[in-house]
């Protein structure tokens, strides 16, 4: 019996063990989170509550203030407005939709339960693209929100894109000039970010090198003015964001099973239908972390737009950090910045809500 | 921009000292100074750390408020700052600053009358003055054919996307209130309301928003107007002839910089050995080879050139309509406000 006994406890006490040796070994990693994300989200958390005094030092005072300067009554009205023109666009396609199916049964298959799913596709695209349309007019923080989310969606289009071949193709090279293209794409990393932006002035300035030579060139006849607007700003962050697109892509393709391609082709697919079918969603996953590695950075990046912007161009990253430098109004930077965290934090979730479903599907 | 090299920079030598402070108590022989960008040159700074063996660590930034941030947040122990006058009224108020031991400072006779015995700061409690300055028009001649005499001229929409100016909300507000006929300090919520339409559409113009180096802008023909320091402008005028600094006739801000020991600091005989050493006749005139702001000290500008003196920008003539700020309390948080919700919503 206590020999019974001592068998059921001894292992309990080995496995005891070892978890506390884990605990050891994550230690400096969980001291690290708590150091610098967890406190200091909390300090903001509790700040972004708080009022200023004249010189700028935090009250502990409870207000929703600041808060409420992100959202201008103004905005509601804006919201409604979308909400009508996506159930516009909903009410179009739910109409339409039966009459395609009905001309193109072929297309569609057994489509009986698809169509709602489209139209409520309609509906969001329809709201988003009428918000889009109508949050121009209204100035406010929440605007240049959603400017900077346009910014960063774009540059990561972008950085798809271009970044998808380059990585496919290095992926694809022989071993040795494959590690040679991966040493060109990183280095870029061995300058500083910052001096590498202000190399930029020097390409895209009026007297700069782009200027001068499409005049050279006789392409334009009057100096480009491109530094300091919205296109030096998406070319800054492209040149900065493409690595971090390029190596997740890599990665993936670098483990693609070459020959499920083959297959592919032997099965009668064209270059296009193989691409699309096969390569494609067997490299989803390093797509979407390059998505995300390029993308959540570029909503908050302020550098690139003082830099290359001129500070005329404002994205939300601009404005939290004017909040705490200049404006000297800790309290509705930490606003700023916990709005924005929040965003990430239900983007994220409901991604990862979806992943989950459609694995279980 | 330049200051996050600067920052950068400081903030690693100051971890690097910070770390070799404590081994070698050596605390007392640095002097944490924090200034304005593109204000103090670095033979002044070489020149004091030569002759006291003090080390300067010095950290900018580019506006009043931002000084203001990050002095009460308090990470760092300044020992020195450089607020403007309107600034120094309002850290006077505050009860942030440490009153100066005249009987350290012989040099203070070195200081123009007119500048010693300010009204922001009378008696010369706290501050010593560093330079003076007005906030003016530099244009760039051979682009610009107009005659820019104002405010209202340089925002007339003509010049859209050429404009390169200060990012300062004070400032801005001022400008506004200058053409509006109005009184710069006396700053309401009523007159803030007023001056929001026209601030909003010349907030639109501009292309690069820079307190740092704005001449930057302009050197490199990206600019063709700027509204900038008169220091920056005097630079400018240094270098090329075609730049002309205009006064505007609305009116405009004169503003003092000075150096004060806030109470915080933590090596206060460095500090006042420092406001010595700069009001040294020839270490001033180092100042305004550098920087050609309009100097305060009288002794040293009898050693300046006869070009420099004619600088019209570092010099404005007599009867030029300046005015001093005053510190504006709570407003200023509203001031901020109304600046940054047009610069970032726009």
């Amino acid at each position: 019996m206590t020999q019974i006994l001592d068998s059921n406890d001894s292992p309990d006490i080995s496995r005891r063990n070892p978890r506390f040796g884990a605990w050891l070994l994550m230690a400096p990693m969980l001291l690290w989170l708590l150091l610098f994300v967890v406190a200091p989200t909390a300090i903001m958390l509790v700040y972004s509550f708080c009022t200023r005094d004249n010189i700028g030092q935090v009250q502990l005072n409870f207000t929703l203030e600041n808060y409420a300067r992100l959202f201008e009554k103004q905005y509601f009205a804006h919201f409604a407005y979308s909400l009508l023109g996506g159930l516009f666009t909903f009410g179009a396609a739910a109409l339409v939709l039966p009459f395609l199916r009905r001309y193109f049964p072929y297309r569609w298959g057994d489509a009986e339960f698809e169509w709602w799913r489209i139209a409520i596709l309609c509906f969001v695209v329809g709201t988003f693209l009428v918000f889009n349309n109508e949050v121009d007019d209204v100035p406010g923080y929440f605007k240049t929100l959603w400017v900077s989310m346009r910014y960063a969606f774009w540059s990561t289009m972008i950085c798809v894109v271009a970044g998808y071949p380059v990585a496919y193709f290095i992926g694809r090279a022989p071993e040795r000039t494959r590690n040679l293209l991966l040493m060109f794409v990183m280095i870029p990393f061995w300058t500083n970010f910052l001096i590498r932006t202000y190399a930029w002035i020097i390409i895209l300035s009026e007297n700069g090198l782009l200027s001068g030579a499409l005049q050279w060139m006789n392409v334009i006849s009057a100096p480009l003015p491109i530094l300091s607007t919205p296109t030096a700003v998406m070319i800054g962050l492209v040149y900065t964001y493409l690595p971090f697109m390029i190596l997740p892509i890599y990665g993936s393709v670098e483990k693609l099973d070459n020959s499920l391609v083959e297959a592919a082709f032997d099965l009668g697919a064209g270059p296009v239908r193989a691409f699309s079918n096969v390569i494609v969603p067997m490299t989803k996953p390093g797509i979407a972390a390059g998505f995300l590695l390029v993308f959540i950075p570029a909503v908050g990046m302020f550098a690139i737009t003082d830099v290359l912007g001129g500070k005329s161009q404002v994205l939300i990253g601009n404005v939290i950090e004017n909040q705490f430098r200049r404006a000297n109004n800790a309290p509705f930077g930490s606003a700023l910045g916990i709005a924005l965290l929040v965003l990430f934090v239900v983007t994220f979730w409901l991604a990862s809500n979806r992943g989950r479903k459609a694995a279980a599907e | 921009m330049k200051t996050w090299f600067k920052s950068l920079a400081a903030v690693c030598t100051s971890v690097v000292l910070g770390f070799g402070a404590t081994v070698a108590r050596a605390q007392d022989k640095e002097l944490n100074l924090f200034a304005w960008s593109e204000y103090v040159p670095q033979s002044v700074i070489d020149g004091f750390t030569k002759e006291t063996g003090i080390k300067v660590n010095y950290e900018t930034y580019a506006s009043n408020e931002e000084m203001l941030a990050k002095l009460s947040a308090g990470a760092t122990p300044y020992d020195l700052v450089q607020p403007s006058e309107y600034t120094v009224e309002a850290l006077i108020k505050a009860d942030m600053l440490v009153p100066i031991d005249h009987s350290k400072i012989p040099n203070m006779v070195n200081i123009d009358p007119k500048f010693a015995n300010p009204a922001y700061d009378p008696g010369n409690k706290f501050t010593v003055p560093w330079m003076a300055g007005t906030v003016g028009i530099v244009i760039d001649t051979d682009k610009v054919k107009d005659d820019i005499k104002g405010f209202a001229d340089v925002f007339s929409g003509k010049y859209a996307r050429r404009i390169v100016a200060l990012d300062d909300g004070r400032e801005w507000l001022t400008w506004v209130l200058n053409v509006q006929g109005k009184d710069i300090n006396k700053i309401t919520p009523e007159v803030m309301e007023g001056a929001r339409p026209t601030l909003e559409k010349w907030i639109k113009q501009v292309k690069v928003f820079d307190s740092d180096s704005p001449n930057d802008k302009l050197l490199t023909g990206e600019c063709d107007i700027g509204v900038l320091w008169s220091g920056e402008a005097a630079k400018l005028y240094k270098e090329n002839k075609k730049y002309k600094y205009v006064l505007p006739v609305e009116g405009t801000h004169q503003f003092i910089d000075n150096l004060a020991i806030p109470k915080t600091a933590r090596n206060k005989g460095a500090a006042t050995a420092f406001m010595n050493y700069i009001l040294r006749p020839e270490v001033s005139v180092l100042i305004s080879e550098d920087f050609p702001y309009t100097n305060p000290n009288a002794a040293a500008r009898k050693l300046l050139t006869p070009e420099q003196l004619e600088n019209p920008a570092s010099y404005p003539p007599a009867d030029a309509k300046l005015e001093l700020f005053h510190d504006i309390g709570t407003l200023q948080a509203d001031v901020d406000k109304l600046y940054q919700d047009l610069r970032g919503g726009m």
